[in-house]
């Protein structure tokens, strides 16, 4: 029984393996800005000691007094939605300078770490808290002193809030325009090659024409041609016609008087079209193989009806090769969504246009600080492709199998 | 009866003109036409920011609206130029045939026939054309080439002169290769291979299945700032650096278990070396889930009889699996290994996204980047070097490729065609 219980060990071990990625990229995105770089991912559901600054009191607030009795929680929440802070304060940070014992009638800098009830010197004042964060502050002199801003450290409460996600949907450009910018581009780079690889699959499985298996072999080994080959030239084409688009432009309408004669090179419709083309080989491939599995009778009998090849197609071919159909729209779905190099050499290089994973590359930079935004916009770029993905598995699974198992 | 050859080529002709006239002048009139609808949309996005009273401000919103707007249209116009162009094009076909046949039923078929498989093929074969094959084959010419023309192999040199541009880095990018060409894969297949094994004789197998599958429907991208949580470190110190008094936080689980403290703040992915392994983990975490789909399917296709007379021969779980199961799926895990090697090869997002500019981490994709981005102050053949670089990926691919061509010729014949 023992290799029993060793089957659910490793097995569950693997699967934590895995998914603690996904826990870390959920909670990150969860927490607020100071947690999530102060304090590690797995520490965000037990209380945990973070540090915190709060000041006394409002700046402009100049009345004088002999004590002053607060809280520290109500401080640090006074202007916050979210993310309130709570649980218990360990202690405070004191920066200041105190008789130095070596040197008689000097004080010297020092920084140390104030427990509870302990008193310390502020702004001249004796400062003594308590774990449940009230303060009282006493002067022996009636005083306005300035306020001062605290390091505290509280064993916080765990707290988990959905600001990041607001701040990077709605606060930041980036992350909106690079969600339209990936549907832009993904939507018709999967529509049109599956349609145009339909038709090709549909031509080499039952139309005869010359040249027709060679063609095939050609079309079928293009699949492993790595798509790098090709960008160099496949952009000098690009620049080539946005050059020609521009001067048709400029003879056409009167974009010269506000100098928008510029066809970019570099944009959606080039990715639409480099995508179609890388895509086509696996697809026509996929396809065909379907396609050339259907019962030759039923073909056959249609023929007879008089039925032409143009009805055949769309009336008995397309609905039948819905599974294969599905299948491949997945694959091109995810990887035009997910693709960033193609993006980068050959898609648009204007920073609204940017497509996600170029905008969540640059992100890696920009958000290296800020990683509760970083992984929230990670969460919005995956949350895509994982609905898409998990929806239409079986289609999925379908489809990874005919590309590699068949006839292995 | 008189040849209609003729009159197919001239319906042929017909055809392609109309085709490359028509398209593009309907998508630059839909463009046109259809422009008025960013500004609609611009203007619903402000009603609908003032009757919500949004926080951001107006200006955003139009930007963003007029954005959806252009991607709607955008979608409609290029998937209805794709349609548009096979119904035209099989119209005019048969009209053209219908009137060119002078009624006679038999010959207006024939020249239906004749034209209809390439209109069937013909886009596929004229993008595949201009998008791979030409350019594949001008890369291959620049890469012998001068900026300004001229024949050279200068462009190889990294090959084998150590002054030469990219020498060093293409060293870098051979060794690493290598290593993620042998790793990867290996890792990959393994761990599919017993995921499978595991999976399937356990109740919650199908759960573990899914959770491991995941990870490949994520962009490599995607896969890098999941794993950053737990590979980079460090964490910035509570407000500023208070020296040692205070806990250091180390925001990166697996930084935090070996031990290392805030003030280490290199990501492991970083190191010198031993970055590549980490790196390479990222690929398997998501690639393992195909090999291991794979694996299950080719697993259960296992015939009984085999695995019933093991089982009476007394054969132990392991003498089963490395016996009797995994010699009958070797032509699986073969295909699956060779999918993996090209995906290798061709592998960029990860090491772009981790550890673009570092030489130490280099893979022939993200040398061919670094060619272009960083060494344009080393001379004016940039675009050549890239070229040669691309060629040394092509290289590389060769052997799978010639692989590949031959398993589907096999299964070509296997499937009697």
């Amino acid at each position: 029984m023992i290799s029993r219980t060793l089957k659910h060990v490793v097995l569950a071990l693997i699967v934590f393996i895995w998914v603690v990625p996904f826990v870390a990229l959920v909670t990150t995105s969860l927490r607020s800005d100071v947690a999530s770089k102060t304090s590690g991912f797995w520490t965000a559901f037990t209380p945990t000691e973070l540090g915190h600054r709060f000041g006394t009191h409002d700046k402009g607030d100049d009345t004088a007094f002999l004590v002053m009795k607060g809280n520290i929680f109500e401080r640090l929440n006074k202007d916050k939605d979210s993310y309130k802070v709570d649980g218990s304060i360990k202690s405070i940070m004191f920066k200041g300078r105190v008789p130095d014992p070596e040197n008689e009638g000097k004080t010297k800098l020092i920084r140390k770490l104030v427990p509870v009830n302990e008193a310390m010197d502020v702004r001249g004042g004796e400062f003594i808290f308590q774990s449940n964060g009230d303060f009282v502050w006493t002067f022996e002199t009636e005083s306005a002193p300035k306020p001062k801003n605290l390091d505290v450290f509280i064993d916080q409460d765990p707290v988990f809030g959905l600001d990041a996600y607001a701040e990077v949907l709605f606060a930041n450009k980036n992350v909106p325009n690079a969600l339209i910018s990936s549907f832009i581009v993904t939507i018709p780079a999967t529509i049109i090659p599956i349609t145009i690889a339909a038709f090709a699959a549909y031509a080499f499985a039952w139309m005869s024409f010359p040249g027709r298996d060679w063609l095939f072999v050609i079309v079928v080994s293009l699949m492993v041609v790595p798509t790098q080959l090709a960008f160099l030239p496949v952009l000098q084409g690009f620049s080539g016609v946005a050059s020609w688009a521009t001067s048709l432009n400029a003879m056409l309408t009167d974009c010269e008087s506000t100098q928008t004669c510029q066809v970019a090179s570099k944009s959606f419709a080039s990715l639409w079209v480099t995508h179609t083309a890388f895509g086509l080989p696996l697809a026509i491939y996929l396809l065909r193989n379907y396609i050339v599995g259907l019962p030759r009778e039923l073909l056959e009998s249609a023929r007879i009806d008089g039925a032409n090849h143009l009805q055949i197609f769309t009336r008995l071919i397309v609905p039948l090769s819905v599974p294969a159909l599905a299948s491949f729209s997945i694959f091109q779905f995810l990887w035009v969504w997910n693709d960033l190099i193609v993006a980068l050499y050959i898609g648009p290089s204007d920073a609204s246009d940017l497509v996600f994973p170029i905008r969540l590359q640059k992100q890696l930079g920009t958000f290296k600080d800020q990683l509760h935004l970083l992984n929230a916009s990670a969460v919005i770029s995956i949350i895509v492709p994982v609905i898409v993905f998990l929806s239409m598995q079986k289609y999925f699974i379908r489809g990874l199998l005919a590309g590699s198992v068949k006839g292995g | 009866m008189r040849s209609i050859k003729p009159i197919i080529a001239s319906n042929s002709l017909a055809i392609v003109l109309t085709i490359v006239l028509l398209l593009p002048i309907t998508a630059i009139v839909a463009y046109i036409i259809t422009s008025p609808l960013d500004g609609l949309m611009a203007k619903f996005g402000t009603w609908l920011h003032e009757s919500r009273d949004w926080e951001f401000s107006v200006f955003d919103t139009q930007e963003r609206f007029a954005k959806i707007g252009f991607a709607i249209r955008s979608i409609f116009i290029a998937v209805g130029i794709s349609f548009l162009y096979f119904g035209v094009s099989n119209w005019l076909n048969m009209g053209l045939a219908r009137v060119s046949s002078k009624n006679s039923e038999g010959r207006q078929s024939t020249i239906v026939e004749a034209i209809q498989p390439w209109i069937f093929v013909g886009p596929a074969l004229v993008l595949l054309f201009l998008f791979l094959l030409v350019p594949a084959l001008s890369t291959l010419s620049l890469s012998f080439q001068e900026a300004d023309g001229a024949r050279t192999s200068r462009n190889y040199a990294f090959l084998w002169d150590p002054a030469a541009l990219g020498y060093e880095q293409f060293r870098y990018a051979m060794r690493n290769s290598l290593m993620w060409l042998i790793l990867v894969p290996t890792a990959c297949i393994s761990l599919g291979l017993l995921i499978a094994v595991l999976a399937d004789s356990v109740k919650w197998g199908i759960i573990a299945k899914t959770l491991i599958f995941v990870p490949l429907a994520i962009s490599f991208v995607g896969a890098a700032v999941i794993w950053r949580n737990i590979f980079a470190g460090g964490g910035i110190q509570p407000q500023e650096a208070i020296n040692g008094v205070t806990p250091s936080y180390q925001i990166g689980l697996l930084k935090s278990l070996l031990g290392h403290t805030a003030a280490y703040n290199e990501p492991l992915y970083s190191l010198q070396f031993w970055g590549n392994f980490f790196l390479m983990w990222i690929l398997v975490w998501v690639q393992t889930g195909f090999a291991m789909v794979i694996f299950s399917a080719a697993l259960r296709g296992v015939p009984e009889d085999t695995i019933e007379a093991a089982t009476i021969d007394g054969a132990n779980p392991f003498q089963m699996f490395f016996r009797i199961k995994l010699p009958q799926i070797y032509s699986t895990v073969l295909v699956v290994w060779t999918t993996l090697v090209i995906l290798v090869l061709k592998v960029f997002d990860i090491p772009y996204a981790l550890s673009a500019n570092d030489d130490d981490k280099l893979l022939l994709a993200t040398m061919m980047e670094n060619a272009r981005n960083n060494w344009s102050v080393g001379g004016d053949n940039v675009d050549n070097l890239f070229a040669a670089i691309a060629v040394m990926l092509m290289l590389t691919v060769v052997p799978n490729m010639i692989f590949n061509a031959w398993r589907i010729r096999r299964e070509q014949k296997d499937m009697g065609h």
